[in-house]
């Protein structure tokens, strides 16, 4: 016991912005070492594109023609614009799982600053939805979907679906502190969420639905996420609202809003919750 | 380390309510540096709430709690680097292994990678985790995570060391390992306070026990002194049958104090010499030829405890779980 009585104290504070940055890498080294010791949890982010997909391609779609475009490169897009939304909901259950482990109250106790527990916790789940969006989109070229990119579009995209999942794996975190149990997030996902991906022209244009779900679908932020990514791969322009003619300067401007709403709230709230 | 006073903890007035439930009430403690105490109490005292607000984990809905002269509220920052709280419920990362996890609390604690992996070492030895340390911590038994928990609060030497229950529903050997350890760091000096519903525990860990129920402190002393207000040990003696047990009873009334219990055939005398109350108590019953089953010497347990100084007894756990609940 002398050594462990020998020990200084901490070398280092919590407080500072390096201390912040090597926490935050700490804990999401910590979150991916899960990923190959819980594959399951990975098989929440892939398994509903797969359905989607799937059902989409082969049954629904043959019935749905749109000018100018082949449904699967019409359809695609969608999947992943669905697929990024889904991620709202794998964030929101894994957190509020994550939330109660005993460890987090570990980590609550020790002199580290309390926005890294979520940072690496935002870092976790997001790489989780990195490699749910790989497998996915590995899937659809093998399935058909043929996206004619430039490179720079190539880039654009890929940064724009970088910055998608960061903010709604933010959402998801959020989410995840202020329900009750993940049961409760499954349910707001079904309720909220899901509506909102098939609102957002992922299967079929907005421009034929009915008058409210329009109006709905024309500002809902996975619209311009869609109709972005519709824009880079097939230079497919939608119409309908300024964020669907624009749709990737609106879907980075939701992404900055949803950051800059989420991660303070989600601060404040996880100072709170367990010590309400 | 923060600058630190005298008084290693000390509370003034504590209150938390959960709902309608006051979980802990206007609680007074005091700690001093160097000491050990121990909270004594039932399930459902407020002994773990009072712990987790100490260490910053819950926040106080009235009166003051100080560590180190630091407020757990308004100086956080400071009390969470005086503390260490291991818990009931080990606060670990269950898809890690146990010497990962040691590895990262203590990289969280500001060592580099080498040295984390040396201090991970160490401690691993120290718990005679080594059978297990490679294994992931959600395959492990209650007692291998909780030696593995107890490590992690260890990291850096604290400056208070809480210990909530450190030994509940462990088996004998990790409780060894958990009371040697103890042992140790308090010859080394460190503040502890320690949670327990055994009395046992406290007697042989404690210089001073604060017994608290419903929230708020009972009675509080050396062990010894506790032990005196909670009331002497007796002597129980069985009879063999019902006549056996009204013969018993005349006999011994009279020459001791006794509370007879019917229903068991039980005749329990108050015994203040303790060993040689258990002779003459023998000598009564062989000399009248009584038939018995049983006479033993009896240490007060918990539950007398309660019943001396609060005049109820203790609360079950169902009752405690129903009051959370609600």
């Amino acid at each position: 016991m002398s050594a462990l009585a020998a020990r200084p104290a901490s070398p280092r504070r919590g407080g500072s912005p390096v201390g912040f940055v090597r926490d935050t890498v700490l804990l999401t080294a910590r979150s991916l070492r899960a990923i190959p010791r819980v594959p399951e949890r990975l098989l929440d982010v892939t398994i509903q594109p797969i359905v989607f997909i799937l059902l989409f391609l082969y049954v629904f779609g043959s019935a749905i023609h749109i000018p100018g475009i082949s449904y699967a490169n019409y359809m695609f897009p969608g999947i992943i614009g669905q697929s990024l939304a889904f991620g709202v909901i794998g964030a929101g259950v894994a957190t509020s799982n994550d939330m109660t482990e005993g460890v987090i109250d570990r980590f609550r106790s020790m002199p580290i600053s309390r926005l890294s527990i979520i940072s690496g916790q935002v870092m976790g789940q997001f790489c989780e939805q990195v490699v749910g969006m790989v497998i996915v989109i590995g899937l659809g070229l093998a399935l058909g979907w043929n996206p004619h990119l430039t490179p720079g579009h190539a880039i654009e995209l890929a940064a724009l679906l970088v910055f998608g999942m960061l903010a709604f794996t933010w959402m998801g975190v959020l989410f995840g502190m202020l329900v009750r149990s993940s049961d409760a997030m499954q349910g707001l996902g079904f309720i909220v969420i899901f509506p909102l991906t098939f609102l957002a022209g992922t299967f079929v244009p907005i421009a034929g639905m009915a008058a409210v779900p329009r109006a709905i679908a024309q500002w809902d932020p996975i619209s311009a996420l869609v109709a972005a990514v519709r824009q880079l791969t097939e230079g497919y322009h939608a119409t309908g609202s300024w964020q669907l003619a624009h749709p990737t300067v609106a879907m980075a401007l939701w992404c900055l809003v949803i950051i800059a709403v989420c991660a303070p709230l989600a601060l404040w709230r996880f100072n709170r919750k367990l010590a309400s | 380390m923060p600058r630190v006073t005298a008084l290693a903890i000390q509370t003034n007035q504590l209150t938390k309510r959960f709902g309608a439930f006051t979980a802990v009430d206007r609680l007074d403690l005091s700690v001093e540096q160097g000491t050990v105490v121990s909270l004594l109490g039932p399930n459902g005292a407020g002994k773990t709430t009072t712990v987790r607000m100490l260490a910053t984990l819950l926040r106080p809905d009235a009166g003051r709690a100080r560590v180190g002269g630091h407020d757990v509220v308004t100086e956080s920052e400071q009390v969470r680097r005086l503390i260490s709280l291991t818990g009931q419920f080990a606060a670990l990362d269950k898809n890690l292994t146990a010497r990962e996890n040691l590895v990262l609390m203590a990289r969280l604690r500001g060592r580099s990678r080498s040295a984390a992996r040396k201090i991970a070492d160490e401690l691993i030895e120290r718990f005679d985790a080594g059978a297990f340390a490679d294994r992931l911590v959600k395959s492990l038994s209650g007692g291998e995570r909780r030696r593995i928990d107890l490590a992690a609060g260890l990291i850096d030497r604290p400056y208070v060391l809480v210990l909530d229950e450190p030994t509940t529903g462990l088996d004998p050997r990790s409780r060894q390992v958990v009371w040697a350890t103890m042992r140790e760091l308090v010859t080394d000096g460190v503040t502890l306070l320690l949670t327990t519903q055994y009395l046992e525990e406290a007697d042989a860990l404690a210089d001073r026990v604060v017994l608290i129920d419903r929230g708020t402190e009972v009675a509080s002393g050396t062990p010894a002194q506790l032990k005196t207000q909670v009331g002497q040990q007796r002597v129980d003696v069985v009879a063999a049958d019902g006549e056996a047990f009204e013969r018993l009873t005349g006999a011994l009334d009279g020459s001791f104090d006794i509370t007879p219990l019917p229903e068991h055939r039980m005749v329990s005398v108050a015994a203040p010499d303790e060993v040689a109350d258990l002779a003459r108590v023998a000598d009564t019953v062989e000399e009248a030829g009584i038939a018995v089953d049983e006479i033993a010497l009896r240490r007060p347990t918990l539950d007398d405890a309660f019943l001396a100084l609060t005049g109820h007894a203790p609360q079950t756990e169902e009752a405690q779980e129903q009051e959370v609940a609600a």
